[in-house]
């Protein structure tokens, strides 16, 4: 009895002394800039699944292997550029050249898959949906992974060379202060923030942003006044994939992610999480649910790896706060009951 | 020999997963929930069957018997359900499917790390405790009791005076007599008018809802009925393989595995998945690597001539080459070609199609053709 009270004790100091050093200003920081540079991926693989649900009430299964395929294909266009090391300015250069040259392949490839094989099931229940782009990401993650064995991409180490296009200036710290941290951490908020702010100043400041808010809001009473829904849907398609491909080419130089054919189901389930957190469909909600998760991993990260020791916890606070807000509020955030008609 | 038919050992594994599958479109197909963690069944019905052999499972010795370990397993997964179900179906739609996806992640990252199950959790337990294979029959029996597994089993000589099995038929058959049972059960309750609410439920559930019936509770009913027997479907994959994996049971691609075989078997038709299952086996082993059964691989590789196979298709690309990159263990790319075609122009899946050309089940249209009844 006595002995175990004691115990207790010795882990309430241990978790006293744990949480004085959480609370150190450098390390909150720390966990602070960490958190917003997970937020910036969260939000990078989430945006354009929210988009393509939030107007047409589809949940794409393949936005991870579109996400997949951005970081390939990031990297390969980066390797073709680079070649040789060369500046920082140059390589960030070429790296918007592999961003843009990935968005618009990636967004090809939406707008094929919307006209070909999704338009065909509109009339059909909404489950019919989700399992073609189911089927679709068994086909995608294939063919990539006959392509990366074809051309012996990977295991070898000539996809190494797409590592080593990523500018030096990313792989060291940056003093900030109080607190170091990398160069890539900085750049991916930056990134992210840039998108969310692209994304936002399309769908609110454009005609087309209108049309699309308008068709998520009414479909039928947009196409009532004229205008073509069917052909917002592809458009909506198409973007959303370029938006996947684009993170993609994001993840492509983080070490945590990296290319490779599992991307595709570790980059889905947590856009998944991150929208239905935020809301099915809300883009607002899926940036603030970004910033939860981001932060929440975060904090789980630096407290189980430093202090408690199960290092699968991390990865599964993340589904915790999905099952804990769906009960708690099954819309979402800033979602609407019955988004999308279901 | 160039094998076209699938060979036992696949077939032992369409018989458990097929029961995997039955019970995924049993809630899925039956209801119209898309039970999108079902995975968290079969993987909480393998991992008991293991532990519990392991003697890690409090109350359950080690020797117990395997049909016993089964319906534990099934009890297991169907508290698992109630308590995962109680909170599910609150939801519906594409919500209900995420939130029982975000239950099996939960359990499966939280095996992948849980070291009391394995000592490396990521690879999963093994079968270390109990050297005796796992059996199927009467328990308490001796003689009533044949043995499973991928390498130790029963062989029967002299059955009948003429029949003879080896250790992987004696399996093949002693599952498939527990998937029998178990597809029995769920026919049973399909067919029950607790079984017609389920479909009431599918069709419109606000209407079944406004004839008066509680809704949650018999959803949450058919929950439970579909967990035990996929807890049962993963206790016999377990007791057959000896080990098992977080990746071979709790991972959400498992449950796509399921959902894969109910379309393609058919949507709502009980014994659909299973048929739809040996179907994606059947091609997976047909287009597998060789020395797994292979059938087309070395087929083309025996059959076409050198001068063929050197023949250059596109840009150095030759027919050899052609043949080895796109159909040397591939299958999961054709796999997913004919699901989507099924998607978008079976709808219904095999049996479904069979049966409305037939304008009912099967059996019972084959056997009244046979019989020339007037229909």
């Amino acid at each position: 009895m006595i002995e175990s009270t004691l115990a207790n004790l010795v882990v309430m100091a241990g978790f006293v002394d744990a949480l004085g050093q959480f609370l150190r200003p450098g390390n909150l920081a720390a966990v602070f800039v960490d958190g917003l540079a997970k937020a910036a991926i969260y939000v990078m693989i989430a945006g354009g699944l929210t988009l393509i649900f939030g107007l047409m009430g589809v949940l794409n299964f393949a936005h991870g292997s579109m996400t997949m395929i951005g970081a390939y294909l990031g990297g390969l266009i980066m390797i073709g550029l680079v070649g040789g090391g060369t500046g920082f300015g140059a390589n960030l250069l070429f790296f918007f050249v592999a961003l843009a040259a990935t968005f618009a392949l990636l967004a090809g490839l939406g707008g094929v898959v919307e006209v070909g094989l999704i338009r065909r099931l509109y009339d059909r229940p909404p489950v019919y949906q989700i399992l073609l782009t189911f089927g679709l990401t068994l086909i995608l993650d294939e063919l990539v992974r006959i392509a990366v064995l074809f051309y012996g991409m990977q295991p070898t180490s000539d996809w190494q060379s797409a590592l080593g296009t990523k500018p030096n200036a990313l792989a060291a710290s940056v003093d900030l202060g109080i607190v170091s941290v990398s160069g890539l951490s900085l750049f991916e908020i930056a990134f992210g923030a840039a998108t969310v702010a692209g994304l936002w100043a399309f769908l609110t400041r454009t005609r087309y942003g209108m049309i699309i808010r308008a068709g998520s809001e009414d479909a039928e009473m947009t196409e009532a006044l004229g205008i073509d829904v069917r052909r917002v849907f592809t458009v909506v398609f198409a973007l959303g994939a370029g938006v996947a491909g684009a993170a993609g080419t994001l993840l492509m130089w983080d070490p945590a992610w990296g290319a490779s054919v599992p991307l595709a189901a570790d980059t889905l389930l947590p856009a998944f999480v991150v929208v239905i957190i935020g809301g099915l469909g809300t883009f607002r909600g899926t940036v603030v649910a970004a910033v939860i998760v981001g932060m929440t991993d975060a904090t789980m990260t630096w407290w189980f790896v430093n202090e408690i020791d199960f290092a699968g916890l991390p990865e599964m606070t993340i589904f915790l706060i999905l099952v804990v807000m769906l009960i708690l509020r099954p819309q979402g955030l800033f979602g609407v009951e019955e988004v999308g008609g279901h | 020999m160039v094998a076209i038919l699938p060979d036992v050992e696949t077939m032992i594994a369409v018989l458990y997963f097929g029961l995997f599958a039955m019970s995924f479109d049993f809630i899925s197909g039956y209801t119209g929930y898309l039970s999108f963690g079902h995975a968290a069944f079969y993987g909480a019905g393998a991992y008991f069957v293991v532990l519990a052999s392991n003697g890690k499972i409090p109350f359950v010795a080690t020797g117990t018997s395997f049909v016993f370990l089964l319906v534990l397993a099934g009890l297991v997964a169907v508290v698992l359900a109630l308590l995962i179900g109680a909170v599910s179906f609150r939801l519906s739609g594409v919500y209900f499917a995420m939130i029982t996806l975000g239950f099996s992640q939960v359990l499966y990252v939280f095996v992948r790390g849980w070291d009391y199950a394995a000592s490396n959790p990521r690879d999963g337990p093994a079968v270390l405790e109990r050297t005796e294979p796992f059996s199927v029959g009467v328990p308490g029996v001796d003689s009533l009791n044949l043995a499973i597994g991928q390498l130790a089993g029963d062989s029967v000589e002299g059955l009948l005076g003429f029949l003879n099995f080896g250790t992987t038929e004696v399996s093949y058959y002693m599952i498939g007599l527990v998937v029998l049972v178990c597809y029995f059960a769920m026919q049973r309750i399909i067919h029950s008018p607790f079984g017609r609410v389920l479909v009431a439920i599918r069709e419109n559930e606000e209407r079944a809802e406004a004839v008066g019936y509680n809704t949650f509770w018999y959803k949450l009913g058919a929950f439970a009925v579909s967990a035990f027997f996929a807890a049962v479907a993963g206790g016999l994959f377990a007791g057959f393989q000896r080990s098992v994996s977080p990746e071979s049971t709790f991972y959400f691609l498992v449950t796509g595995d399921a959902l894969l075989a109910s379309i393609i078997g058919g949507f709502g038709t009980l014994a659909g998945p299973l048929y739809g299952w040996l179907f994606d086996e059947s091609v997976t082993e047909f287009l597998s690597k060789t020395g797994e059964g292979g059938g087309l691989l070395p087929y083309l590789r025996e059959h076409l001539g050198d001068a063929t196979m050197t023949t250059e298709l596109w840009n150095g690309l030759t027919v050899g080459q052609a043949i080895d990159t796109f159909l040397n263990g591939h299958a999961e790319l054709y796999i997913g070609v004919i699901f989507v075609l099924f998607v978008l122009f079976v709808p219904n899946g095999l049996l479904g199609t069979v049966r409305d050309r037939l304008g009912g089940p099967v059996g019972k249209q084959v056997a009244a053709r046979l019989r020339g009844d007037d229909r």
